[in-house]
């Protein structure tokens, strides 16, 4: 069951690349979406098929391989994973819907993109450290190339940046996972075999600095961000959505299975200075973006301050804190993806990126109406205004991290409010005011260059006023989480303060 | 000596300008003792104007009679009295502006035959219809 | 009427910022190019524009001589049948001065709109009323107030409206209006000024009604003319609305009422007032340049000096409009754009189909030939006060060139302001 989600979009990249050059290009973009599409509806079906009562792995699939090694195919699905794999399969087939008409050199991109989706699908159902490990490697060359080939402006620099920044965080984390099986003196990478593992205090400090460094990286935290305004901007948009969207959250991921659970002690020591940390990441980012005067980067560098919203609550480690961290991976990917798209077609349509330079998209005739709303919309999602998946995620995070960590939950709560600051600016500037005479000959936005925005939108919606189907994927799983990391630790509070949410 | 209206009528030169008068029923006045400066624009000025300019006025008198009520101003104003002034006030209220140029020029208008004497005034021949504004 | 045939210029170049639009109208031309193009989107604009004016006129004169003081006016723009009816002066067999050969009832196009909409289905006028599938009216009142708030724009209508003359012509008619109805005639005892300001808009109303009658038959004309391949520059299309303005400038500026099938002339025939100054003139001062800010997605601010403090000084006309924010906030000319839609010719929605979005933008498209069409008008008005108080272009005199050449120059300085579309006009990509 799982292996498909590796396997077939790796298959169907293989076919797309063997698809005959001359074949055009309208064909060949047909070709993914229908294929990524099967993906999509094969983790659909996980879905309904998944049981909710079970807060253990599922569908586990196990097959020897390098056995002396300790690496063996083992993979399995829980509710930390779930979101994250219907996150990936969706995204990827809204950037295949996304990308342009125009795209160069199709049959390579297509295959490339397809080929991340079944390494990210790979990672995040990985219960081996070391699978895990060369699934996370594997993204790394197909980026590169997406960013350096199909990128915009200084693509070259970005795609090294993005290449070596990424690298070093491989490499911290099998440092890391080395490490672990070197104290442990564990047989194998096996993850439930590890997770009984008890070491010295100060070994699974390093450890957990190591893995934190290198998940940090990825997901990433400020100061080790900096490859990522950079990347985000110079990739294309279906690359961007797609590197926002999913492959920050391998990071996060990592944190909550690998960190969290392995090293519970040192987690729970250092948690003051992980939130602290989150908060840093937080404000940063928040601050970043209002300088900005690209609103691409603008976006990217919003990105920064969302994901430290994940480490906090990681630090708290709460169940709803953890609820509240999977549904902000979530939401986080789909109002991020929204915001890729929108600033991609705005920068397709008007040229431009420049805030001082747009202005106006509201124009119900010769702007971006549609495109301009729902670009309101993702700002107040990002921004966290209810009724919407962002506000249900932040909620949660706040709602459960303030017992544990009140002044570092109540400082990530004026982050909130600088998000709106920036959207605000970005909002006001690109699509209110008056359409300037000279420049507003913009071509249409069809409709098929909308579908993708309506998709998020209709999920951010959706999702915003009925929680619960976010929500419940990931609640038994996290139960779990809490209760065997509070066997070994004193809580910071309890779980009950929680049960409003049951 | 003959009045404004019976030269006028005399010569060939006004037929258009005699038929605006008898129909907008400003004979009486022109008759009376006056005294009057009178603008009178020939036959060749009112041909200038568009088709149906005048068609329309002859349909509209008391619209007509504005119109050649701007051509009049009261008392007796010789060439070297008008030319001594910036403008004259028509009895239509608008105020008619002399030009200081080197011929006898009557706002656009310029004067082709001046001073030609009348019983009851005095009578100077534009080469162009006056409009107000 | 020679003014189209081009003189050799006796003047040194002049040295004006739009120098060579001033050579342009020295030589008899308009401030819009004279290129195919523009010719056919103007005129194609000037029939669709026609045809609601052909309703403008008639709703504005009915509301000004029967619906008059209605306190509850919600069906003024149900025309009756007899003002449909009503025989155009300027069109038709029995007409004053026939500038159209066309029928001097309401157009036939404009009749089929009314019966079905745009929705293209007989339903009730109710319906189709109130969910605006209609002529706009709105834009023709919004017309109209800007005359009326303007006022002081040159001719004697204006400063009659105050004089205790009027005041008593109006006096008699509201009294007779409301005959019978104590709570009005309270109402009129407490508040007179209201009511006759009310009255002064009314006639206001009439003035605006006499002066589209008149333009729509003109707008018709041309329109046949050009499908007739007589009209075929842009000059030629000019010298038509001279010849026009000059043929109905005698035409006279009145307001009558009609109450209880008595005639109340509030402003009689008598008093002389004609077409040209008492409503072409501050028309086009009125709208064309000054009216009003209209709030597309900007709004202005008064107190920070956004919106002029003297009315003179307003530059909110057609000649000067953004005509970008259609369809917000900015109703007025996105109305009048809306019902000229409807009666698009097929050459001009062919035309539009092929630029920027095609059929999405036709509005704006569509607001920007008006926006060149009307600087065609203003042109032709400019060059009627230059025949009508200057000299000939082809003045043999220096002096009298040199006089014409301040007026265009004159003229052509309420243009140079940073909002102003001559420069935009003259490039056929502004779209």
């Amino acid at each position: 069951m799982l292996s498909v989600l590796i396997w077939f979009p790796c298959f169907a990249a293989v076919i797309i690349a063997l698809l005959p050059k001359s074949l055009d290009l309208k064909r060949v973009r047909l070709s993914a979406l229908w294929l990524s599409g099967i993906t999509l509806l094969w983790t659909i079906g996980l879905v309904i098929q998944f049981d909710l009562s079970n807060p253990l792995l599922q569908y586990q699939e196990s097959l020897p391989w390098l056995s002396d090694l300790g690496l063996d195919y083992q993979l399995g699905i829980d509710g930390l994973s779930l979101p994250l794999l219907i996150l990936n399969s969706l995204l990827t087939w809204l950037a295949i819907y996304s990308s342009r008409i125009d795209t160069k050199r199709p049959n390579l991109f297509y295959a490339l993109i397809l080929l991340i989706s079944g390494g990210v699908a790979g990672a995040f159902l990985a219960q081996n450290l070391l699978l895990f490990f060369l699934f996370y490697e594997v993204e790394l060359i197909p980026f590169y190339l997406l960013i350096s080939i199909w990128g915009g402006a200084q693509q070259g620099s970005a795609a090294t940046k993005f290449l070596l920044y990424t690298a070093t965080s491989g490499g911290l984390i099998l440092a890391g996972f080395l490490g672990l099986i070197w104290f442990s003196e564990a047989s194998s990478f096996a993850y439930d075999l590890l997770l009984g593992q008890t070491l010295p205090l100060n070994i699974q400090y390093v450890l957990l600095v190591l893995l934190l460094l290198g998940f940090g990286i990825k997901t990433p935290l400020v100061p080790l961000h900096t490859w990522l305004p950079d990347t985000y901007v110079a990739a294309s948009t279906p690359v961007a959505m797609l590197l926002g969207g999913v492959l920050a959250k391998l990071g996060t991921y990592g944190i909550f299975r690998f960190c969290m659970p392995l090293f519970p002690e040192a987690w729970s020591n250092l948690s003051p200075l992980l939130a602290t940390w989150a908060v840093v990441s937080v404000l940063y980012g928040a601050l970043a973006a209002i300088a900005q005067k690209d609103i691409k980067r603008m976006v990217a560098y919003s990105s920064v301050g969302h994901m430290g919203y994940i480490l906090l609550a990681a630090a708290a480690h709460t169940q709803l804190s953890i609820v509240g961290a999977i549904s902000q991976m979530f939401a986080h990917g789909l109002i991020l993806a929204l915001l890729f798209h929108l600033v991609g077609l705005i920068e397709a349509k008007v040229g431009t990126r420049d805030l001082d330079v747009l202005n106006g998209l509201m124009n119900p005739v010769r702007g971006l109406p549609l495109v301009s709303a729902l670009l309101v919309l993702g700002g107040m999602a990002s921004a966290g205004i209810p009724g919407l998946v962002g506000f249900i995620a932040e909620f949660l995070v706040f709602q459960g991290s303030y017992a544990a960590f009140p002044v570092q939950t109540l400082l990530s709560v004026v982050g909130t409010g600088l998000t709106a600051v920036y959207f605000v600016i970005l909002l006001n500037r690109t699509c209110f005011g008056r359409l300037d005479n000279s420049l507003a000959y913009f071509p249409k936005v069809h409709w098929d260059e909308r579908v993708p925005a309506l998709i998020l939108t209709l999920l951010i919606f959706i999702l915003g006023i009925h929680p619960t189907w976010l929500v419940r994927w990931s609640e038994p799983t996290t139960t779990y989480l809490v209760a065997e990391a509070h066997l070994s630790t004193p809580a910071p509070q309890s779980i009950m303060a929680n049960a409003e949410f049951h | 000596m003959a009045d404004i209206v019976d030269i006028a009528v005399g010569s060939e030169d006004f037929s258009t300008l005699v038929a605006a008068v008898q129909a907008a029923g400003l004979v009486e006045t022109l008759k009376s003792p006056g005294p009057f400066t009178v603008f009178a624009p020939t036959d060749a000025a009112f041909a200038q104007l568009p088709a149906g300019t005048i068609q329309t006025l002859l349909q509209n008198i008391p619209q007509l009679s504005r119109i050649l009520t701007f051509h009049v101003t009261p008392g007796k104003l010789t060439q070297a009295d008008l030319q001594a002034l910036d403008s004259v006030v028509s009895v239509e209220g608008s105020p008619i502006p002399i030009q200081k140029s080197e011929g006898f020029e009557v706002k656009n208008a310029t004067v082709v035959a001046a001073d030609i004497e009348a019983d009851n005034g005095i009578i100077h021949v534009l080469d162009r219809v006056l409009l107000m504004g | 009427m020679n003014a189209v045939t081009p003189t050799p210029t006796k003047l040194p170049p002049s040295q004006h910022e739009f120098a060579e639009i001033i050579h342009r109208l020295e030589a008899g031309g308009a401030m819009l190019p004279d290129t195919p193009e523009n010719l056919k989107q103007i005129i194609g604009i000037y029939k669709a524009y026609a045809v609601p004016m052909d309703f403008y006129w008639r709703n504005l004169l009915y509301i000004a001589e029967r619906v008059f003081l209605n306190p509850l006016p919600a069906f003024k723009y149900f025309l009756p049948q007899d003002y449909l009816d009503r025989h155009n002066h300027y069109a038709g067999e029995d007409a004053d001065l026939r500038i159209w050969r066309g029928e001097a009832t309401a157009h036939p196009e404009l009749l089929e709109f009314m019966e079905k909409g745009e929705v293209k289905r007989k339903l009730p006028k109710l319906l189709h009323h109130l969910w605006h599938d209609r002529i706009n009216m709105e834009f023709a009142e919004a017309c109209m107030r800007a005359m009326f708030w303007h006022r002081n724009m040159g001719g004697q209508f204006d400063p009659y409206l105050d004089t205790e003359e009027y005041v008593a012509n109006a006096d008699r008619a509201i009294k007779a209006y409301f005959k019978g109805n104590p709570v009005m005639l309270g109402l009129y005892k407490l508040f007179p000024d209201m009511f006759i300001e009310q009255v002064r808009q009314l006639s206001y109303y009439s003035n605006l009604g006499l002066f589209w009658e008149v333009m729509a038959p003109v707008f018709f004309e041309m329109s046949d003319l050009y499908d007739e391949g007589k009209i075929t520059t842009v000059p030629e299309a000019m010298s038509f609305l001279v010849n026009g303005i000059f043929a109905i400038a005698g035409r006279p500026i009145y307001h009558h009422v009609y109450i209880r099938g008595e005639c109340y002339e509030i402003i009689p025939k008598s008093k002389g007032f004609m077409w040209l100054y008492e409503a072409a003139l501050p028309y086009v001062e009125a709208v064309f340049y000054r009216t009003s800010p209209f709030r597309g997605t900007k709004s202005y601010n008064a107190q920070a000096k956004q919106v002029p403090e003297n009315q003179d000084d307003f530059h909110y006309g057609i000649l000067y409009a953004d005509v970008f924010p259609v369809g917000s906030a900015g109703i007025p000319p996105t109305l009048l754009m809306q019902d000229m839609l409807h009666f698009l010719p097929p050459y001009l929605v062919e035309y539009y189909q092929q630029y920027c979005r095609g059929g999405d933008d036709t509005l704006i498209q569509l607001g920007v030939t008006f926006q060149r069409s009307m600087y065609c008008v203003t042109s032709a008005v400019i060059q009627a006060l230059r025949q009508a108080l200057l000299y000939p272009l082809d003045d043999p005199n220096p002096e009298h060139l040199q006089a014409n050449r301040a007026f265009f120059e004159a003229q052509l300085n309420r243009l140079t302001r940073p909002e102003a579309r001559l420069r935009d006009i003259q490039s056929q990509d502004y779209r």
